[in-house]
C-alpha cells in the first residue's frame, strides 16, 4: 500500500521560497486559482504553469512535485478524453473528426486541454507552497489570520494521523495473514479496515481526554508556540503577488479577445492523437495502480 | 512521613457511567483524603475503578464523560464541577497507559507547548519552560524530533514533560508503564520518585508492579469492583497477604515469602513483614 | 521429550531496507520439539523480527530458516500458520470476526478441520478461557485484556505446532497473567512448542525451560533462567532485573538462583 501514497508534505530545503512566510504564499495560491478559473486560454495558462514550474525550480522540490504529478496528470487526462467527446461548452459545437460511435469536437479539445492546464497551475503552486512551508507554520500563521484554534489543531492531527493509519493497515493486513486469513486484493483488505478503524476510535477518545487534561477546549486566551516571522521581504512577496493576480484579473475580464474557443482550431490528426494518447496514458496508469494494490 | 495539608478529598463519591458498563458503579461510596506530597499507589484488577477514581481528580469525570455523579470531592479546596478545565489543568497533570494514544503534535516542542499555548502562557515563559521539563525527564535535545519517532518509554516520558510544563501540583499517572521495556519502566518510575522527592509533587500512580509500588509509595490503596477495600502504608497494606489472595492480587514475592514463612511458624516477623528486597535481605539475614 | 529440532535459525541476517537497519545479525539458534522459550531483551534489540521470520511474515536477508525441516523461503505465511501460531502483542490487529465465537471457528475452518472437530475446540476455547459470557459478543465490544485472551483463544484453536506469544501478560492484571500461565503449562502437556517474548520475568522463571536474551541484533546468551539469571554482565547490560525473589536469594544465598517463592521456602528451611 505504501507504494501509492503519495507524500504531500514539506520538503526541507533552505530555498527563498521556503524562506518566505505561509500567507504571501498562500496569497499567491489564491490569486492563481482566481485566475486558473477565468480564463480558459491556453496561452495565458501555458504562462502561468511555466512561471510555477520557474518556481518549483528556485524551491528545489522536483522530486516531490514529479511524484504529485505522476499520479495526477494520468487522472487528468481522462479530462481530455471526456471532454473531447462531450464538451463542458455552450452549443453548437464544431465537429472534427468521428471516433466510431463518438465524435471530436472542437470545443471538447479546447475545453479539455483547458482544463489539463488549470488543474496543473492550481496544484503547481499550491505544491510550491505546501511544499516549501512547514505544515505547523501553516496552522500557526492561518490562525494568525482568523482560523480557529480547534480547526488548526484537528488540521495537524488529521496530517499526524495519515501515516500511523497506513502502518497500523500494514501491521493488520499482516497480522491477519498469519491467523491464515486467506485473499487478495479487497477481499483481503476489508476485514483489515475494521480494526484500523476501531483502534482510530480508541485513540481519539484516548486523545480527548488526555487533551482536556490539558486544558483543551477551555476557554480565554490562548497563545500561539510557533513564531511566524512576517517582515518587508514577506509584504513585498504578498503585494506582488496581490498586484500580479489583481492586474490579470483585469486585463482577462476586461479583454474580450482572448476567448479563442471559436477561432483557435484543431486538425483531426492532431485532436487524434490527443484523444488516443491520453486514453493509452490512463490505461497504463490504471494497471499500474492496481498492480501495486493487487501486490501490496 | 510529616504530612502536608489535605490536597485531594473524595467525600462519599459514587459514578456510574452512562454508556453501559457491566456493574451500576464503576466506583461506589470513595472517602479517600491524600496529602500534600504523598506518593500514593493504586492497586486493583482490571476494572476495579482505578481509572474511573483517577479521572475524578481533574474534573474529566463527571464534567466531560456522561453518568451519574454523587458525593462531594474537591481538589486544593476547588470543587472540580465548577472550577474551570484552565484552572485544575494547572492543579492536576494526568498521564495515560498507551503512550501514542497521548500525542498529536508534529515535533517534541509543540507537544509540550500546546497545554501551555491553551492557558496562554507567553512565547518567552514556553521557551523557558520547554527545555526545563524536557531536562527533568531527560528528554533534552529531542525538541525537534517527531512525537511518533520517539521509543515507548521516550513518548511516556513526553507526555509526562507535556503534564509538567503546566505546573501542576498533583501528577495522575495511570499504569503509565504498562506498554514500555523495562529500561523504559525504571526511567518513568525513577522521574516520578524524583518529583515526588525534589518537588513535593503529590503523586497518585496506578500500577501492577508491586515490587516498585512498595518500595516507592507512601501509602497504598487497594481497590477492586468499585470500592476501597485496603488503605495504608505498603506494610501495613501487604501484610493483608490473605485478602490480596482472595482479590485475585500479588502481593511483593519477599512479602509472599514472608508470610508463609510465619504461617509454618519457621520465622516471626515482630517489625511486620518486609515488603522491599533492602527489608527482607536485613530480617531474614 | 524427543530432542528433535523443530525450529532452525541457520546464520541469519536481516536488514530492513527502510532505515538500512541490521535487525538480526547473524543468529543462529535451534529449537527442539515441545521446548518451552522465553525470548527477552530490549525493545528494538530484534525479538520481534527473530519470531517474524518462524512464520515466514520476514525472510532471512542472509541465512536460512527451517520450520520441522522445511525451509521458509518459499512458503507463504498463510501456508505456514498451520504450523506456527503467532499470537501479537496487540489482538485489535489480529481479530476480525463478528462474534467470539466465529472468531475461534475461523483458523480451524480456514484449515480444513471437520465441523464436529471445531466445535469441540471451540467449547474447548471457550471453558479453558473463560469466554462463556461473551461468546456471542463482537470481540471489539469486549475490554482489553479480555481481548488479549479471545486473541490467544483463536491461535489456540488451531493447534499449530509452535506457539509464538508475543509479551502475552504485558500491562495485564494478575488474573489474565494467571490465565496465560495456565495456557503455556496446558501447551507443554500437549507437546507444543513454545517461544514467550516478554518482559515479565516473573512469568519466564516460573514456565519456560530456556532463555533466549537478545541484544543489538545479536543472541547474548541461551541457556536456563536459573544460569541467565545469574549472568551479571548479561542482566546489567540489558536492564534486565531477575524477579525479586531471585535477587533475595542471590543475596541472601551467595549466587544460589531461586526461581520462584515455593522453591525459596524449601530453601530457607533446609
Ligand atoms: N467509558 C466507559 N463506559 C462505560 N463503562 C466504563 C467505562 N470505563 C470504565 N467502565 C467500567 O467501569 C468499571 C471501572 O473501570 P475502570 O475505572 O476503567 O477500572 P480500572 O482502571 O481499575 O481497570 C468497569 O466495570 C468498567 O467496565
Ligand atoms: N518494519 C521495519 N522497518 C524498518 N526498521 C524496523 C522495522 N521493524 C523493526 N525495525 C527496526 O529493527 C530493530 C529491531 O526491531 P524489533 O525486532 O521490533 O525489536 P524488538 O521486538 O526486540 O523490540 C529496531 O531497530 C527497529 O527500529
Ligand atoms: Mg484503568
Ligand atoms: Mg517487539
Amino acid at each position: 500500500m505504501q507504494g501509492i501514497a503519495v507524500p504531500i508534505s514539506v520538503v526541507p530545503g533552505n530555498s527563498p521560497i521556503h524562506r518566505i512566510n505561509p500567507i504571501p504564499k498562500m496569497v499567491w495560491v489564491l490569486g492563481i486559482l482566481v485566475i486558473s478559473f477565468i480564463t480558459r486560454n491556453p496561452v495565458i495558462l501555458g504562462g502561468v504553469f511555466l512561471l510555477g514550474l520557474l518556481f518549483v525550480t528556485i524551491a528545489q522540490i522536483w522530486p516531490s512535485y514529479l511524484r504529485v504529478v505522476m499520479v495526477l496528470f494520468p487522472i487528468s487526462l481522462t479530462l481530455i478524453l471526456l471532454q473531447s467527446i462531450a464538451p463542458a461548452f455552450p452549443q453548437p459545437w464544431t465537429p472534427i473528426v468521428a471516433v466510431g460511435p463518438f465524435t471530436i469536437w472542437q470545443e471538447g479539445i479546447y475545453s479539455g486541454l483547458s482544463l489539463l492546464l488549470r488543474i496543473m497551475c492550481m496544484t503547481t503552486f499550491a505544491m510550491v507552497m505546501i511544499m516549501t512551508s512547514h505544515p505547523s507554520d501553516i496552522f500557526a500563521s492561518m490562525q494568525k489570520v482568523g482560523l480557529p484554534y480547534t480547526m488548526n489543531f484537528i488540521l495537524t492531527m488529521t496530517l499526524q494521523l495519515i501515516p500511523i493509519l497506513q502502518s497500523e493497515f500494514n501491521t493488520v493486513l499482516k497480522a491477519q495473514k498469519s491467523r491464515g486469513l486467506k485473499g487478495t486484493g479487497f477481499a483481503a483488505i476489508l476485514p483489515s479496515m475494521v480494526p484500523v478503524f476501531v483502534g482510530a476510535i480508541e485513540r481519539v477518545q484516548q486523545l480527548s481526554i488526555s487533551l482536556e487534561s490539558r486544558a483543551f477546549g477551555s476557554s480565554g486566551q490562548k497563545t500561539s508556540y510557533r513564531q511566524v516571522q512576517f517582515g518587508f521581504k514577506d509584504a513585498l512577496v504578498l503585494a506582488a503577488g496581490a498586484l500580479f493576480s489583481g492586474a490579470m484579473t483585469y486585463w482577462l475580464l476586461v479583454d474580450k479577445t482572448l476567448d479563442w474557443s471559436r477561432t483557435l482550431t484543431f486538425s483531426p490528426a492532431f485532436a487524434l492523437i490527443l484523444f488516443f494518447g491520453a486514453g493509452i496514458g490512463f490505461l497504463l496508469f490504471i494497471a499500474f495502480a492496481l498492480r501495486l494494490v493487487l501486490t501490496a | 512521613m510529616a504530612k502536608g495539608k489535605p490536597v485531594i478529598e473524595f467525600k462519599d463519591v459514587s459514578f456510574g457511567y452512562a454508556a453501559a458498563s457491566d456493574r451500576e458503579f464503576a466506583i461506589e461510596n470513595i472517602n479517600l483524603t491524600i496529602y500534600e506530597g504523598e506518593y500514593v499507589a493504586l492497586l486493583g484488577l482490571n476494572g476495579a475503578g482505578k481509572t474511573t477514581l483517577q479521572l475524578c481528580i481533574n474534573g474529566v469525570i463527571p464534567n466531560s464523560i456522561m453518568g451519574e455523579f454523587s458525593g462531594e470531592f474537591s481538589v486544593y479546596g476547588q470543587d472540580t464541577e465548577v472550577t474551570s478545565v484552565r484552572e485544575m489543568a494547572k492543579l492536576v497533570g494526568m498521564v495515560f497507559d498507551n503512550p501514542e494514544f497521548q500525542l498529536s503534535q508534529m515535533s517534541v516542542a509543540e507537544e509540550i507547548a500546546l497545554g501551555m499555548e491553551n492557558i496562554g502562557f507567553s512565547f518567552e515563559e514556553m521557551n523557558r519552560i520547554i527545555p526545563e521539563v524536557l531536562k527533568i525527564v531527560g528528554l533534552s535535545g529531542l525538541e525537534e524530533r517527531s512525537p511518533f519517532a520517539l521509543s515507548g518509554g521516550q513518548q511516556q516520558r513526553l507526555s509526562i514533560a507535556s503534564a509538567l510544563a503546566m505546573r501542576p501540583k498533583i501528577l495522575v499517572m495511570d499504569e503509565p508503564t504498562s506498554n514500555v521495556d523495562p529500561i523504559g519502566k525504571e526511567e518513568i518510575f525513577a522521574v516520578a520518585a524524583k518529583l515526588n522527592k525534589e518537588e513535593n509533587m503529590t503523586i497518585v500512580m496506578a500500577e501492577h508492579e508491586v515490587e516498585v509500588m512498595a518500595a516507592y509509595a507512601d501509602r497504598v490503596i487497594v481497590m477492586d469492583e468499585g470500592k476501597i477495600v485496603l488503605n495504608g502504608t505498603p506494610k501495613e497494606v501487604f501484610s493483608e497477604t490473605a485478602l490480596f489472595e482472595r482479590l485475585g492480587l500479588r502481593t511483593p514475592q519477599v512479602t509472599e515469602l514472608s508470610a508463609k514463612l510465619a504461617k509454618k511458624g519457621t520465622r516471626k516477623f515482630s517489625k511486620g513483614y518486609p515488603v522491599t528486597l533492602d527489608e527482607a535481605v536485613s530480617s531474614l539475614r | 521429550m524427543s530432542a528433535k529440532p523443530i525450529v532452525q535459525v541457520e546464520n541469519v541476517t536481516h536488514v530492513y531496507s527502510r532505515g538500512n537497519v541490521t535487525a538480526l545479525d547473524d543468529v543462529s539458534v535451534t529449537i527442539n520439539r515441545g521446548e518451552i522459550v522465553g525470548l527477552i531483551g530490549q525493545n528494538g534489540s530484534g525479538k520481534t523480527t527473530l519470531v517474524k521470520h518462524l512464520n515466514s511474515l520476514l525472510k532471512p536477508t542472509k541465512g536460512r530458516v527451517l520450520i520441522d525441516g522445511e525451509d521458509t523461503e518459499k512458503q507463504s505465511v498463510q501456508a505456514m500458520s498451520a504450523k506456527v501460531g503467532y499470537v501479537y502483542q496487540n489482538p485489535n490487529h489480529q481479530l476480525f470476526a463478528r462474534t467470539v465465537q466465529d472468531e475461534l471457528e475461523f483458523g480451524p475452518r480456514n484449515l480444513k478441520v471437520d465441523e464436529a472437530e471445531i466445535e469441540a475446540r471451540r467449547e474447548e476455547a471457550i471453558e479453558f478461557f473463560g469466554l462463556e459470557e461473551m461468546r456471542d459478543l463482537h470481540p471489539y465490544r469486549i475490554g482489553f485484556p479480555l481481548r488479549k485472551l479471545v486473541g490467544m483463544a483463536s491461535i489456540f484453536t488451531m493447534r499449530p505446532d509452535i506457539f509464538i506469544l508475543d509479551e502475552p501478560t504485558t500491562g495485564q492484571d494478575n488474573i489474565t497473567t494467571q490465565r496465560v500461565y495456565k495456557l503455556i503449562h496446558r501447551l507443554r502437556e500437549n507437546g507444543h512448542t513454545v517461544i514467550c517474548v516478554a518482559h515479565d520475568m516473573i512469568l519466564l522463571a516460573e514456565v519456560v525451560d530456556r532463555l533466549l536474551v537478545m541484544r543489538d541484533a545479536h543472541l547474548i546468551a541461551d541457556d536456563t533462567p536459573r544460569k541467565v539469571f545469574a549472568m551479571r554482565e548479561v542482566m546489567e547490560s540489558t536492564h534486565l532485573a531477575p524477579p525479586q525473589i531471585t535477587q533475595l536469594s542471590l543475596n541472601l544465598k551467595k549466587g544460589k538462583v531461586v526461581l520462584s517463592v515455593d522453591e525459596m521456602l524449601k530453601e530457607l528451611k533446609s
